[in-house]
């Protein structure tokens, strides 16, 4: 299935500004690869402004890989990458300041206290004096952890340190935030609140979300669209109804001795007349984004 | 201005304050094992290039121990660059990598101002006087960038903390012990008189010791090259960086 692209966008710098209504994001051909293993084999996606989009794929999908070279943090093999517009190059310091990145792993300096963390990093941006203060105090607010302010961002729980990550690439009022696995790690009860939160942001600060997930709840809970990715390429991209409607929006569960076998209906009334003529255990539910991965792979997300 | 050297610089000092108590005890403890073992011990009593042992020995224990502290950044940026990341919020930053070499050089020389604090008080228990001019300080500047320059970029090329470890053992411990600090080069045998002249510690014992004995002898040549060595290491460290990746 084809991700979404727009091929007839125009590419020649020179028409690049008559169009004053870009994408946030436009990428298109993006490769890289370690050593033999291809980790990214051509990606192409478009991103609009306050967007809340999810990547969704099992480990070693080439998330992580895509992220680092859309901040630049990886170089791309090939392939482009622009941001309204603007090709990114590494001098692109106007086009950092629109990005905020959130990693996989909470990289703060555990010595440093949670508004000491949010001070180098706006320092980090060139913030300083008075606005740099207002913007450390509604950060902490934002996060709920204005009573930490000055607790060492080491004795934190998982989720506050989450928390503090992210208003701490929040910071500098991005346009677009990248989110690696945010929850990733967290007990439940802690990733809900961080769905909250996320959802807070995208709506209150119209900020562009691009985050990746393994865990399907977490797309479908968030994300507006998804794009699945397997081995380093989209294997299909739209909003997590469009995907369940595409593959079926009802499943039987057909239970054998071993397994499992599933067959999707358009409507509810096709499989429940299916449902009739099986002299079997079966079970009739709606389709998961779950459903949609293992009929386009073959394979479980999160095994 | 160079708000990017200058946030890295407010970083590493914060955390630098939060464990200076172990900082200075770390340049405190090794230099006075050298001094009792070398300078009571073996030397006493030696005369070493027409003064007592001590004198000789003290303006090379404040280099070696300046140079082990500026170097060490080397350590803390690798782990900050592969254990905890926080190294990714200055590749993520928007400004240029130079500035991320700037301010980490200003953080080395920092912390190699500490254990030049201690030796000057271990100098006055020992009767050693030394003299703090500023022909000194411009020789200890340089001497602390090429070596908190050496950090970073030994930091950006290994790929690993155990990569870190190895280059120590191979390059800096060798460093310290055939660069003048203990004895002089000019009395090596001809194989580590080579060694020895490749080592940039080497040039800056000797200058500082000149400038710190008050033994003017042709060092403007001594500061020429220290400043060749810098310009060429940051623009070394400049281009290396540029191109690191997560
Ligand atoms: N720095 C690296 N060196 C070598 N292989 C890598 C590196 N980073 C990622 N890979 C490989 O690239 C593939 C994609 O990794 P990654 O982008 O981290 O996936 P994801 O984030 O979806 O789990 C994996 O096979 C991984 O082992
Ligand atoms: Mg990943």
């Amino acid at each position: 299935m084809p991700a979404s692209t727009t091929r007839d966008y125009p590419d020649e710098p020179g028409t690049s500004h008559l169009d004053n209504h870009h994408p946030e994001i436009l990428v298109s051909g993006l490769k890289r690869s370690f050593g033999k293993v291809e980790a990214v084999r051509g990606i192409d996606l478009e991103l609009h402004s306050g967007e809340l989009f999810a990547f969704l794929g099992p480990n070693g999908a080439g998330k992580t890989t895509t992220i680092n070279m859309l901040t630049g943090l990886l170089r791309p093999d090939s392939g482009r990458i622009c941001y309204q517009g603007e090709p990114f190059v590494a001098t692109a310091y106007e086009v950092r300041r629109r990005i905020g990145v959130v990693p996989q792993h909470n990289n703060l300096d555990r010595e440093l206290t949670a508004a000491e963390n949010l001070r180098v990093h706006g320092r980090l941006f060139g913030l300083g004096g008075p606005a740099l203060q207002q913007r450390i105090e509604s950060c902490l607010e934002l996060a709920g952890l204005s009573e930490k302010r000055d607790t060492p961002a080491g004795k934190l729980s998982g989720g506050m340190k989450r928390k503090l990550v992210i208003v701490r690439a929040l910071l500098h009022e991005p346009a677009i935030l990248f989110l690696d696995e945010p929850t990733a790690g967290l007990d439940p009860h802690s990733r809900r609140k961080i769905w909250a939160f996320l959802r807070r942001i995208n709506q209150e600060q119209h900020c562009t979300l691009f985050l990746t997930t393994h865990y399907i709840e977490e797309a479908e809970q968030l994300a507006e669209r998804v794009c699945f990715i397997d081995q380093g390429r989209i294997i299909a991209s739209g909003s997590p109804d469009e995907l369940m409607k595409r593959t079926g929006s009802y499943v039987l569960d057909i239970y054998n001795d071993e397994d499992v076998d599933n067959e999707f209906f358009n409507d509810r009334a096709t499989a429940m007349a299916r449902l009739e003529q099986i002299d079997r255990t079966v079970r009739i539910r709606k389709t998961t984004l779950e459903d949609v991965f293992l009929q386009l792979t073959g394979k479980r997300i999160d095994p | 201005m160079l708000y990017g050297a200058r946030g890295i610089y407010l970083r590493e000092t914060l955390i630098l304050r939060r464990k200076l108590f172990k900082t200075l005890l770390a340049s405190a403890v090794s230099p006075a094992l050298f001094l009792l073992a070398f300078g009571f011990g073996v030397g006493r009593g030696a005369m070493v290039g027409g003064q007592d042992y001590l004198s000789f020995l003290i303006p090379g224990l404040l280099t070696m121990a300046s140079m082990n502290q500026s170097y060490a950044i080397a350590t803390e940026i690798n782990i900050s660059r592969f254990y905890f990341k926080v190294f990714e919020e200055y590749l993520l930053a928007p400004f240029g990598r130079w500035q991320i070499v700037l301010g980490e050089m200003f953080y080395g020389i920092t912390r190699g101002l500490i254990p030049v604090a201690i030796i000057a008080l271990y100098s006055l228990f020992c009767g050693v006087s030394l003299h703090f001019s500023p022909a000194f300080f411009l020789a200890l500047l340089l001497h602390l960038a090429i070596f908190s320059l050496l950090g970073i970029l030994a930091a950006m090329i290994v790929r690993s903390h155990a990569d870190q470890a190895t280059v120590n053992a191979f390059l800096i411990t060798p460093m310290m012990f055939l660069s003048g600090t203990f004895f002089p080069v000019e009395k090596m045998p001809l194989a580590i008189k080579a060694v020895a002249s490749i080592f940039p510690l080497t040039y800056s014992t000797r200058l500082i010791r000149s400038t710190l004995l008050q033994q003017d002898n042709g060092n403007g040549l001594l500061y020429l090259l220290l400043v060749v060595m810098v310009i060429i290491l940051f623009g070394l460290t400049k281009r290396i960086i540029e191109r690191v990746e997560v």
